[in-house]
C-alpha cells in the first residue's frame, strides 16, 4: 500500500513521430516484421497465425526464418487473449530473447495491467498494437461462412469502419487504437493507402531506426480522426451502457439476465485479468455441509446447485472490475450466452470511474486497490447523525 | 428386470409424496427457475416450494452427479433428501463415491429411463415444438430429433442402482408413473406408498426398440469418430480449434480435482523452454500442451467416463468433446470389461490389479 | 403494530479488532442499550473484509452489513482502514450499478473510546434497515 498523496503522477506523453509505408497493409507489416527478425533487432515475434486446419487462429511464437506465412497480425477473432498467452511467455521471468508481440488495443491494455500485478515481465517485449474494427464472436465465425467473414473484416480493416456482426463489447469499444504500445500500427486516417509505425516509446523508436518508408506528413489528420471517433465513440459506449443497465437493474432483471448461466466459470477462466490459479470461487472457502444448504434451502424456498451463482459474478467484479479491459473474452467463452462482458464492461466503467482510474492507461498508474489517499471517498462512508447521537 | 409398479401418481403427487410419505427433508432436481425461461438443478427444503419440479425436463445445465458431490463432500445430510438423477449422471455419482467425492448416507436415489437431453443452450421451458417433440418421442420410445449426439449413441439410457426408477419410455411423460424399486431402501418406499403386486403393470416392448436404435447410433458414432482421429494428424486436426480453456474439464463430473494437473505449476515453463522449444527455426504455438491435455485428461479419467455430454455441451469452440472421449472411454473401459457407474462395489480398475493379466500389452 | 417494525432484521456487523471492538466493550462498560438482533463479528482489522464477505452475507441471508474500525488515521496496522474504505467504495458501486439496495451496507468509522457512537450506529442502522424492509435479494432461489 502506498499512499497516493506521496507519488508524483505526471506522466507526459511526447508527440511522436512516424513512419510511412505505403502499399498493402498485411504485406508490409509482415515484411517489417520479417527485416526486424533478420536485422536482429528482435529476435522472435509472437503473433496469432491460422492454425493448421485453417479454421481458426492461435498465438505462434516465431524465431528468425521460422515467420509462418500464415501469420495473422489482425485475426478477426480473439481465441486466447493476447495478454494471456504472454502471460504465459513470461509469467516465470524475463524473455529470452528479444521478442515483438502483436496485441489487439485490448489485449495491450490487459498486458499492462498483469505487468502491474507481476503476472507478465515487460522487460525484454516489444508491444506492438493497431487500429482495432472489433472481432467476430467465435460463435459465429465457426458457425457461419469464414471466408466471407474474413473479407468483411479486411475491408473494415483497411477502411477503418466499425466491424458489422462484431461482439457486443467491440461494438461499445472507445480505446481502439494501439496508444500506448512500443510501436503503434497506425491505419486510421491512412486511406487504405498504407500504414504508419509511430513510436510509443524509447523502445519503439530503436526498432524504428533504419525501417525504409517516408517521412509522415499526414500524421495529424490521424490524430484529429481518432480523437473524433474517440468522442464519438465514447458517447455510443456510454450510451449503450447506460440503457444495458436499465435492463439488468434489480434483483429481478438480474437474476433474469444470469438464468441461463450454469455456473462453470468458463468466463474466469479465459479472462486475462483473472489470474489466480485457484480462484477463490473454486475453493474450500464455499463449500459446506448438506445441512447448511438444506437450511439455505428452506430459507431461500430453494438452492440452485451447485451454489452461489450470483457470489461468484458479483463477487468476482469486486475483485477484479477495476481492471477489466472490456475485451469479451468472457462472452466468448460463455458456454450460455450470457451477456458477461456487458456486465463487466458495465461494472468495470462505474467502479473505474470511482478512481478515475482507466485499466492499462499507464504501466506507472497503479492498480487502485494498492493504493489510497488520506482524504478520499467520503460519500461512501456513512456519516454519524448529530440528530442520533441527541436521542436517549 | 425389475417388477414394475403402477404409482397411480402424477410426478407433482410422487414429488409430494416424497415429503408426506418419505418424510425426506429435500428433494433435488430440475426446477425452474423463478425468472427467464431457463432451467436449473435445484435443492428444494419445502413441500410448498415444489410446484415448479420438473425432474424429467429434457436439459443437462449441470451434471447432477457434480451438484450431488457439492452438496454431500464436506458432510452428508443428517436426513434423508431425494435426489433426481439421469442414468449417467448416477453412473458418474457412483464413480464419484468410489473415489470419496460424494457420500451416499441419507440419499434417496431416484431416477428413470431417459430419452436424451437437448444442448443446454437449445432448451428452454417456451420451445413448445421441441418438448412436443421430445414427449412423443418418449411415448414411441424413439430418438428425438435435436438431442445430443451422446446421448443418441447412448445405451445405457435405463437406470442402475436408484432405489426408485420410474419408467417413462414407452408410456409418457404426462401418464402415472410406473415405479420400480430395486434396491432394499426402495422395497421399503414401496411399502411405504402402498404399492403390492396388485399394482404390477408390463414393462413396455418401446424399450427394446429404443435400446436397437440407440446400439446402432453407437456403433455410428464411433465409426466417425475413429475415422475423424485417425493417425496423428487427426487426432491434432481435431483439437486444432480447442482454444485451452479447459472448460471441458471443470464441467465434467469425473475431474474433480480442485487444482487440475494440467493448471498447475507443472505446465507453467520458464521463458527459456518456450524459446528453446520454438528453436532457431521454428515456430511455436501457444498455449502448449493443448492436446497434452486431452490425451492427459483422458488418461486420468476416460475409465470413470460415461459419456454424460457435458464437456462438449460447454466447449465454446463446438470440439465434439463427449463423442471423442465416450469413444476413447468405451474402448479403455473393454480393457478391463470394467463399466463405470455399473457396480458400486467393483473397484476402479487403476486401484487394482490381477497377478496375471494384460501380458498382450508386454513386450 | 405496522408490519415495517414488526420485522426483526438480521444484521451483521464486522468490527476491527481494535477499535471497533474496543467502541463495544465500551458501550458494555457504560452500560449502553443498543438492538439485540445485530450480530457482531470480530476481524483483525477492516481492511481484512473482503467485499465477498458482505455479499456473501447479503445473498444469503443478512438484511444489512455493517462494517466499523478506527477512524482514518489510526488504523493498528497505519493503512487498513483506507484499504476498506476503497474497498467498500467498489462494493457499493457495484450494487448501485446493479440497482441493488447500496444502503444495506454502511461503513463508519467508531474510535476505541466511542461507546455511545457504536450503540447509536447500531441502533440507528437497525432502525434504517428495519424501514428498508427484508432484503429481497436474500429471499431468491436461483441466486
Amino acid at each position: 500500500m502506498t499512499a497516493l498523496d506521496e507519488v508524483n503522477m505526471d506522466n507526459e506523453v511526447s508527440m511522436n513521430k512516424g513512419i510511412w509505408i505505403e502499399g498493402p497493409v498485411k504485406k508490409g507489416i509482415l515484411e517489417f516484421f520479417s527485416g526486424l527478425l533478420s536485422s536482429k533487432k528482435v529476435e522472435a515475434v509472437l503473433m496469432p497465425a491460422k492454425n493448421k486446419s485453417k479454421d481458426s487462429y492461435a498465438w505462434f511464437l516465431m524465431g528468425k526464418d521460422g515467420l509462418l506465412e500464415s501469420a495473422e497480425p489482425f485475426p478477426p477473432v480473439m481465441t486466447t487473449q493476447g495478454a494471456r498467452a504472454l502471460s504465459y511467455l513470461t509469467k516465470k521471468g524475463t524473455a529470452w530473447k528479444k521478442t515483438a508481440v502483436v496485441l489487439r488495443p485490448c489485449e495491450l491494455r490487459a498486458t499492462i495491467e498483469l505487468a502491474k500485478i507481476k503476472q507478465v515481465d515487460l522487460n525484454n517485449l516489444v508491444l506492438i498494437s493497431f487500429d482495432c474494427p472489433g472481432a467476430y464472436p467465435l460463435e459465429k465465425y465457426f458457425n457461419e461462412d469464414q471466408k466471407e467473414l474474413d473479407e468483411i473484416f479486411g475491408a473494415c480493416l483497411s477502411e477503418q469502419v466499425e466491424l458489422e456482426g462484431a461482439r457486443a463489447v467491440c461494438s461499445i469499444c472507445h480505446r481502439f487504437t494501439g496508444r500506448g504500445a512500443d510501436i503503434e500500427i497506425g491505419l486510421m486516417g491512412g486511406e487504405a493507402k498504407g500504414f504508419w509505425l509511430i513510436p510509443g516509446s524509447g523502445n519503439g523508436e530503436e526498432l524504428l531506426e533504419g525501417v525504409s518508408g517516408s517521412k509522415p506528413d499526414n500524421l495529424e489528420a490521424r490524430e484529429k480522426k481518432i480523437a473524433e471517433a474517440t468522442i464519438q465513440r465514447e458517447e455510443k459506449r456510454n450510451n449503450t451502457l447506460d440503457s444495458f443497465r436499465e435492463t439488468v437493474m434489480g434483483p429481478e432483471n438480474l437474476m433474469n439476465t444470469l438464468s441461463s448461466c450454469i455456473n462453470c466459470h468458463n468466463c474466469s477462466r479465459v479472462c486475462p485479468i483473472c489470474f489466480c490459479r485457484e480462484c477463490y470461487f473454486d475453493s474450500k472457502a464455499l463449500s459446506s455441509e448438506a445441512d447448511n444448504m438444506l437450511q439455505r434451502a428452506q430459507r431461500k424456498h430453494g438452492l440452485r446447485l451447485p451454489p452461489d451463482l450470483l457470489l461468484f459474478h458479483l463477487g468476482r467484479m469486486t475483485h477484479m472490475s477495476i481492471s477489466c479491459v472490456s475485451c469479451g473474452a468472457c462472452e466468448d467463452a460463455c458456454p450460455a450466452n450470457v451477456p458477461v462482458s456487458m456486465l463487466f464492461s458495465l461494472a468495470g466503467r462505474n467502479t473505474q470511474a470511482v478512481f478515475e482510474y482507466e485499466p492499462g492507461r499507464s504501466i506507472e498508474e497503479p492498480v487502485p486497490y494498492k493504493v489510497f489517499r488520506f482524504e478520499e471517498l467520503k460519500d461512501f462512508e456513512t456519516p454519524y447523525t448529530k440528530e442520533y447521537a441527541k436521542e436517549q | 428386470m425389475q417388477t414394475l409398479f403402477d404409482s397411480r401418481m402424477t410426478m407433482a403427487d410422487f414429488i409430494a409424496a416424497l415429503f408426506d410419505k418419505l418424510e425426506v427433508a429435500g428433494v433435488a432436481a430440475i426446477t425452474k427457475l423463478p425468472s427467464g425461461e431457463k432451467t436449473a438443478y435445484t435443492l428444494l427444503a419445502d413441500k410448498d416450494d415444489i410446484e415448479d419440479c420438473v425432474p424429467y425436463f429434457p436439459a443437462m445445465p449441470a451434471n447432477a452427479a457434480r451438484a450431488v458431490s457439492k452438496l454431500t463432500r464436506e458432510a452428508p445430510p443428517s436426513k434423508q433428501v431425494a435426489v433426481f438423477l439421469r442414468p449417467c449422471e448416477l453412473r458418474a455419482l457412483t464413480e464419484l463415491v468410489k473415489i470419496k467425492q460424494a457420500l451416499l448416507d441419507n440419499l434417496f436415489i431416484i431416477s428413470f429411463d431417459c430419452a436424451g437431453v437437448f444442448p443446454f443452450q437449445e432448451i428452454s421451458l417456451s420451445d413448445e415444438a421441441k418438448l412436443k417433440a421430445y414427449r412423443d418421442a418418449v411415448a414411441d420410445g424413439k430418438n428425438c430429433e435435436g438431442i445430443r449426439p451422446v446421448c443418441n449413441a447412448c445405451t445405457r439410457f435405463v437406470p442402475e442402482g436408484a432405489d426408485i426408477a420410474i419408467s417413462f419410455i414407452g408410456r409418457g411423460l404426462d401418464e402415472p408413473l410406473a415405479l420400480s424399486f430395486p434396491s432394499e431402501k426402495g422395497k421399503e418406499a414401496a411399502k411405504i406408498l402402498g404399492l403390492d403386486s396388485s399394482d404390477n403393470v408390463e414393462t413396455s416392448p418401446a424399450l427394446e426398440t429404443l435400446a436397437e436404435a440407440r446400439k446402432k447410433a453407437e456403433g455410428e458414432l464411433t465409426k466417425k469418430i475413429e475415422e475423424t482421429l485417425a493417425g496423428t494428424d487427426g487426432l491434432i486436426s481435431v483439437f486444432d480449434k480447442c482454444i485451452s480453456c479447459h472448460a471441458c474439464s471443470y464441467a465434467c463430473p469425473i475431474c474433480y480435482c480442485k487444482n487440475c494437473y494440467f493448471d498447475s505449476q507443472t505446465f507453467e515453463y520458464f521463458p527459456e523452454s518456450y524459446f528453446a522449444r520454438m528453436g532457431e527455426k521454428g515456430a511455436l504455438r501457444l498455449p502448449v500442451d493443448r492436446v497434452l491435455f486431452h490425451l492427459g485428461r483422458l488418461s486420468h479419467m476416460s475409465l470413470s467416463c460415461v459419456a454424460c455430454g457435458m464437456c462438449e455441451d460447454v466447449c465454446p469452440v463446438n470440439i465434439p468433446v463427449a463423442q471423442i472421449f465416450k469413444t476413447a472411454g468405451t474402448r479403455a473401459q473393454a480393457l478391463f470389461d470394467y463399466i463405470p457407474g455399473k457396480n458400486p462395489d467393483e473397484p476402479l480398475p487403476l486401484l487394482t490389479y490381477a497377478e496375471t493379466e494384460l501380458e498382450e500389452f508386454e513386450d | 403494530m405496522d408490519e415495517k417494525n414488526d420485522f426483526t432484521p438480521s444484521i451483521l456487523y464486522g468490527l476491527c479488532n481494535w477499535c471497533g471492538t474496543g467502541g463495544s466493550e465500551t458501550a458494555g462498560a457504560l452500560h449502553l442499550q443498543y438492538a439485540e438482533n445485530i450480530r457482531p463479528f470480530r476481524v483483525p482489522c477492516t481492511g481484512a473484509i473482503d467485499p465477498v464477505y458482505i455479499l456473501r452475507a447479503l445473498i444469503e441471508g443478512a438484511d444489512g452489513f455493517a462494517v466499523s474500525g478506527c477512524h482514518p488515521g489510526d488504523c493498528h496496522f497505519d493503512q487498513g482502514n483506507y484499504r476498506a474504505r476503497r474497498r467498500v467504495a467498489v462494493l457499493k458501486t457495484l450494487l448501485d450499478t446493479f440497482g441493488l439496495d447500496t444502503e444495506r451496507v454502511w461503513l463508519r468509522w467508531v474510535g476505541h473510546g466511542e461507546g455511545k457512537r457504536f450503540a447509536d450506529t447500531v441502533n440507528e442502522f437497525n432502525d434504517h434497515i428495519k424501514n428498508m424492509g427484508k432484503n429481497p435479494l436474500s429471499q431468491r432461489r436461483d441466486t
